[in-house]
């Protein structure tokens, strides 16, 4: 029976489902509350489970190594700024191959500041070699933060769950929650190969020379590309026991007769979705980036069969180079017998609302000519070029 | 051959720490690690900062350790251990986690991880292996580095007499988390340092011992002197060995003789510039005299009389082993 | 090769493949080194190896280390002026062991217990040796002659062995019933002993060479040397060695109120304390000076020090460094002497000479002067070999120049040490070498080796432990022959052996084991083939030196690799 509930404690329930025994956080909006719903499940005596707030995201993020490293299911969240300080453990955790999942409440990173939504963060680590899985809205969130635990525990590898801040998380949205009974058998109580065990003492973090470093790293990329198989195995799977199936690598919305393709990561794709409804013409075949990391080449390329014409929409950008998801679409697409053409935009950087009146922009987008990539919701009046007087810069 | 296979095998001592790691010869970090680990026992779990121990004990495919270890990177083995340990005590498992750093990543950059997890309350013994400067990355001058001392980057020259500032009073920071046991302890010192690691794990919460143990590339002194330039850190004020619960003084080993600091600094080559025909040079080595007499002070070293557990008592062997420790 | 596992984990312990023991320069190895106090031993006692059975609380095994060199402990243990401590390194850090009470508890706990000496059983086949004089001298000699495993006959011209032990030791320092009891244990272990045999008399040195494989000569120094002052001599001359047996026989001397004794030795130092016992006023007169640390041996009183402070509390009043320059007559009797400051001043050749300093003459009123001025050999039956006066040229290990089959040793020899050690010394080497010439083994003169210096052993292991003195008879209370030294108690014995540094000699004290980075040291079970309780593990011992500079007892050295 669906309820609303907002999406920040949605994903708290949804964490609190897969049993945690460890949740490390340090707060930063817009992830804190989900953070604080589980504290207060915890408190509650819902969830028996060891919160332990620690100083840092850089600790955090440690913390959950340990715990998992000592045989525990664990799991923080963060976003922004929190989720670059625990950079240097992201790589760390995927390095060791340990199972962890990390909700990353999508936020713009500094400077300037902002608080607000969109994906650069999590972009930024993309290369940490983590599975990174996105969000289009907070039922998938849910059923994603679920399916996660089953893909790091089965792949021993941790897995980013990127939902857009205060776009998902602070929305109040109508959605189901599973029992608990069909979470615990989705997801049986897990221990890891490598527990940290007195009796079975193993060695994890050592140094490896460059006669065997590149092998580490082959097989750590191997993983994660095995690591597909299991990200449509669990969504088949927790449809099957949910009744709701996602589609695990790409989404594909189509229409008849569509030429032109949008592909997008996250919330905008409601709004791309609601769009299409209000202007059905041209017919425009809409494709959600689910699964970023691993990136779906195949999937992708099955999902743009037919297109004349693929707009890349995303929330972040690569100064002074093409957009990222764009440079990578590209890339997997290139070598298509007709590949679309790409064009590569960038919308509601920093929190900058994306409303419907941006389909039709990127449509006529289409037709004139553009920078390989651009914000494609930019205001030229506020560009110093543009200023009825010359700026006066302080001296 | 088998022989020493199975004597090894069957020594009395628990070997946490194996032969075959790759430290430097007289390594004080291999021998302080390796006394740790003996008074701890088989039931734990490491958690180690990235350094030279973490180097030299875990050359893949190769380990040192045999003990459940894990090293994630240079600043968080006291988070890495505290997350270990929440999770141990949620699986209702009684095994003691230790996280184990230089002082680079105790002093320096593990810092801030190690004051939370002081905080919280984390039942983690954290050691400090206390060699006063960065030895893994080539002897780059700490916040443990002693005042005076030369390293890479606080060079003795025309200009410089070494590091210009002091050496950081860690054990004061730690002991204002009012944790329930801190300590120093030195290699040179054995059987002390054993019964501390015993004492730390029996607390039940945060405890911190932070171990001088010399290096001898970085400090310039002769493998085969690293116990003796250890002990003399200890008998002249320089590095004391004391206890503190919750913030309190409760025990300081007392210093039956006290050597003059020179007797330490000469030793060393990092004080090398100290005994140059300089006015600076003499000054900086009434600076550090005047350092270990404030400690002397301020801890109440001055030894009253002979004691079995003084600077000298604490040490001493009889025959047929059997150390009180 | 390696297989790549998850993450780069690794297997526990699997470091041991990989042999840091290619990094070595050098090694250490177990070296045992000489002990002062072993080397200091006249009698060549391994005093280390008994202080450590005896602090492990195995005294009979202790007993049976000592006696491995001395038969004689608890008469040494008495009578010895104790060179071993002298030399004891403990001496540089607190106080010497007091060896001596441990060598006499020992000797007193084995006549107690009645242990039997570790001896081979007698071979009546095994070549049979004739030892000349049952002093402590032939009676170490017979001893060792026994231990390996050859016949020994002792023969003495006096009814009962011990030569001046029982003829001239007075009981203050060494009790009748210990003498008794030592020396009877001894002669049961298998040694044929033949009293009232005089060499000269009973039997010549011809005949013993004849019916023996080889011959030894203990024949010790039972003659007063001849004494005078500017050739005269007063008529009623008692000499010291003639009164000293007549009180330790018979217990009595001739009444004499007041008497000057000359001499530095032990007969002088005896001969006053057994006159100030019978109440009378006794001078000690000698050109030599107070044994001290930077006095020549060549220079110093030969008694020992502890002897000469007992009997200055005694009330014998010394005059060192002076001597009798004149006799004062009344007739040919004495009635007081003139006294001279003299010393013993090196001459550019080495040689000592001693020189009186004319105007600093005193005159003490006495009506005896008593000289003690040494002794000589008695040449009965030793004519061919000697001339009056003279003493028997051996080499290191006894044996006569230009006669194979002949040794001697003790007081006879020349250059001897004049103690009951030195004697019992003379004896076991001189029975060493018999035996090696009687089985055509050869026996090599080896120097004595170094003992390990102070400076070699590491001091901070050891706590300072006073050293456990005896008590002694409060002077008012040494009448007769009441032994003076009290010993220690078995406690006091087991504390004192443990202060032994055990200079040279693994002590199993864990130091290496405990201390070795690497742990490249292993502990045994066992002692191991060397004695010590450790090995090296040379596949992990990258030669740091840590172990042998902090090993306390020095037993650690550290060798260059060869390549």
């Amino acid at each position: 029976m669906p309820q609303a509930l907002e999406g920040s404690q949605a994903i708290a329930r949804a964490v609190a489902l897969c049993r945690p025994q460890v949740v490390a956080a340090y707060p930063i909006t817009p992830q804190t509350h989900i953070v604080e719903h589980i504290a207060k499940l915890v408190a509650d005596g819902e969830l028996h489970c060891e919160v332990v707030s620690v100083e840092s995201e850089f600790s955090a993020a440690s913390v959950v190594l340990g715990s998992a490293c000592a045989g525990s299911r664990a799991y923080t969240a963060t976003a922004s700024q929190g989720l670059l300080l625990m950079s240097e453990v992201l790589y760390n955790i995927s390095g060791l191959r340990v199972p962890l999942v990390l909700t990353c409440a999508n936020r713009a990173l500094s400077a300037p500041l902002s608080i607000w939504n969109d994906q650069q963060d999590s972009m930024a680590v993309r290369d940490a070699g983590w599975v990174q899985l996105y969000c289009a809205d907070n039922q998938e969130a849910v059923d994603t933060t679920i399916q996660a635990f089953r893909i790091a525990e089965r792949c021993e590898l941790p897995v980013m769950v990127c939902v857009d801040g205060f776009a998902l998380t602070h929305t109040l949205e109508p959605l189901e929650l599973p029992s608990a009974e069909t979470v615990a058998h989705f997801l049986p109580p897990y221990r890891f190969s490598r527990t940290l065990d007195p009796l079975a003492p193993l060695t994890m973090g050592t140094l490896v020379a460059p006669e065997y470093f590149t092998e580490a790293r082959h097989l750590h990329h191997a993983a994660l590309l095995a690591a597909e198989k299991e990200i449509v195995a669990a969504a088949s799977d927790w449809g099957a026991a949910s009744g709701r199936e996602h589609a695990p690598l790409v989404r594909v919305e189509d229409v008849p007769k569509a030429r032109i393709g949008i592909l997008t990561l996250g919330s905008v794709f409601g709004t791309l979705l609601d769009a299409r409804d209000q202007l059905p013409d041209p017919p425009v075949r809409l494709l959600h980036l689910r699964c970023f990391r691993p990136f779906p080449v195949e999937a992708l390329r099955a999902a743009c069969a037919g297109l004349s014409d693929l707009v890349v929409l995303e929330r972040a950008i690569a100064p002074g180079a093409d957009g990222i998801i764009g440079a990578e679409v590209r890339s997997a697409l290139m070598d298509m017998d007709a590949p679309p053409r790409i064009h590569n935009f960038a919308a509601g950087l920093g929190g900058r609302d994306v409303p419907l009146a941006i389909y039709p922009r990127l449509i006529e987008a289409i037709g004139r000519p553009h920078a390989r990539m651009s914000p494609i919701d930019i205001k030229p009046e506020l560009l110093p070029e543009n200023a009825p007087s010359p700026i006066k810069v302080p001296s | 051959m088998n022989t020493l296979h199975d004597l090894r095998a069957s020594q009395p001592r628990f070997q946490g720490l194996e032969s075959g790691h790759r430290a430097c010869q007289g390594c004080g970090q291999a021998l302080a690690a390796r006394l740790t680990l003996e008074a701890a026992g088989p039931n734990v779990a490491l958690a180690n900062a990235t350094g030279c121990l973490e180097v030299f004990t875990t050359t893949w495919p190769d380990s040192a350790w045999r003990v459940p270890w894990l090293h994630s990177v240079f600043a968080n083995a006291a988070a890495v251990a505290a997350g270990m340990e929440a999770a141990l005590k949620m699986q209702g498992k009684d095994i003691k986690v230790l996280a184990l750093a230089g002082d680079g990543g105790t002093f320096d950059i593990g810092f801030q991880a190690l004051s939370g997890m002081l905080e919280r309350g984390h039942n983690v013994l954290f050691v400090c292996y206390d060699n006063e400067a960065y030895m893994n990355t080539g002897v780059q001058r700490s916040s443990s580095t002693p005042h005076a001392a030369a390293t890479t980057t606080s060079p003795a020259g025309i200009a410089r007499m070494g590091k210009r500032h002091l050496k950081k009073d860690i054990l004061s920071i730690i002991a204002a988390h009012h944790i329930p046991y801190a300590a120093t302890a030195s290699v040179a010192y054995a059987a002390d340092l054993r019964k501390k690691v015993r004492r730390a794990l029996q607390v039940d919460g945060p405890s911190f011992l932070q171990i001088h143990s010399p290096c001898p590339l970085g400090w310039g002194h002769g493998s085969e002197l690293s116990v003796e330039v250890a002990r003399l850190a200890v008998q002249t004020g320089l590095f004391p060995l004391i206890e503190l619960e919750l913030g309190a003084l409760v025990g300081a080993m007392p210093i039956r003789e006290i050597h003059p600091v020179t007797d330490y600094l000469k030793l060393q080559g990092r004080f090398k510039h100290l005994f140059a025909d300089d006015a600076r040079a003499r000054e900086e080595l009434a600076h550090l005299q005047a350092l270990a007499d404030h400690n002397i002070e301020v801890y109440g070293l001055q030894g009253k009389a002979p004691d079995t557990l003084d600077s000298e008592g604490a040490d001493s062997v009889r025959r047929g082993g059997l150390r009180s420790a | 090769m390696p297989v790549m596992t998850p993450g780069g984990f690794a297997y526990p312990g699997t470091s041991l493949a990989f042999k840091t023991g290619g990094w070595r320069t050098q090694r250490p190895v177990h070296r045992l080194r000489a002990a002062p106090c072993h080397v200091g031993c006249p009698a060549g006692e391994n005093v280390r190896d008994y202080l450590a059975r005896t602090a492990d609380g195995d005294l009979q095994s202790a007993w049976e280390a000592l006696v491995a060199a001395n038969p004689l402990p608890a008469i040494t243990g008495r009578v010895c002026d104790h060179p071993c401590e002298s030399a004891c390194n403990r001496g540089h850090y607190d106080a010497a062991v007091a060896i001596h009470n441990v060598e006499r508890f020992l000797g007193d706990e084995a006549i107690r217990s009645g242990w039997a000496y570790p001896l081979p059983p007698v071979k009546t086949d095994a070549p049979a040796v004739a030892v000349v004089g049952a002093g402590p001298a032939g009676l170490s000699c017979a001893y060792h002659l026994r231990r390996l495993g050859l016949n020994a006959t002792l023969i003495d011209r006096l009814p009962a062995a011990g030569g001046t032990l029982r003829t001239a030791l007075p009981g203050y320092r060494l009790p009748r019933s210990v003498l008794e009891d030592e020396i009877a244990r001894l002669l049961t272990t298998g040694i044929r002993f033949l009293p009232h045999t005089a060499l000269g008399r009973e039997v010549s040195l011809a005949e013993l060479q004849r019916d023996h494989a080889a011959v030894f000569l203990g024949p010790g120094r039972p003659r007063p040397r001849p004494w005078d002052v500017d050739g005269r001599t007063p008529r009623d001359l008692h000499p010291a060695l003639v009164l000293l047996q007549d009180w330790v026989a018979l217990g009595t001397v001739p009444e004499i109120r007041s008497a000057v004794i000359v001499g530095g030795g032990n007969s002088a130092v005896d001969m006053a304390r057994v006159l100030v016992r019978t109440g009378a006023t006794v001078h000690l007169v000698t050109h030599e000076a107070l044994p001290a640390a930077g006095i020549p041996h060549e220079t110093a009183m030969k008694a020992a020090l502890r002897d000469i402070r007992q009997a200055v509390e005694e009330g014998v009043i010394l005059h060192v460094e002076h001597g009798v320059h004149r006799l004062i007559l009344r007739g040919e009797k004495v009635v007081g002497v003139e006294l001279v400051r003299m010393k013993k001043l090196a001459r550019a050749d080495g040689h000592y000479e001693t020189v009186p300093f004319e105007g600093t003459e005193t005159v003490l009123e006495v009506d005896q002067v008593i000289p003690a001025v040494g002794q000589e050999v008695d040449t009965l039956g030793l004519e061919a070999l000697l001339p009056t006066g003279g003493l028997l040229p051996v080499d290191g290990f006894g044996n006569l120049p230009g006669h194979p089959a002949l040794f001697a040793g003790g007081d006879a020899r020349l250059d001897a040490r004049g103690t009951v050690s030195g004697a019992v010394g003379d004896g076991y080497r001189a029975a060493l070498a018999i035996h090696a010439q009687v089985t055509g083994t050869t026996q090599e003169l080896q120097g004595e080796p170094a003992p390990i210096p102070v400076g070699d052993l590491t001091l901070n292991y050891f706590e300072p432990v006073p050293r456990t003195e005896e008590a002694l008879l409060p002077p008012e209370k040494r009448t007769g022959a009441a032994e003076i030294a009290t010993g220690l108690s078995a406690v006091e014995v087991a504390a004192e052996a443990k202060r032994c540094f055990s200079c040279g000699e693994c002590m199993a004290c864990d130091n290496c084991w405990t201390y070795c980075p690497d742990l490249a040291v292993l502990k045994t079970r066992e002692p191991a083939a060397d004695g010590s309780h450790y090995l090296f593990n040379y596949d992990y011992c990258k030669g740091c030196g840590l172990c042998a500079h902090e090993c306390p007892v020095g037993y650690i050295a550290m060798e260059a690799e060869s390549s």
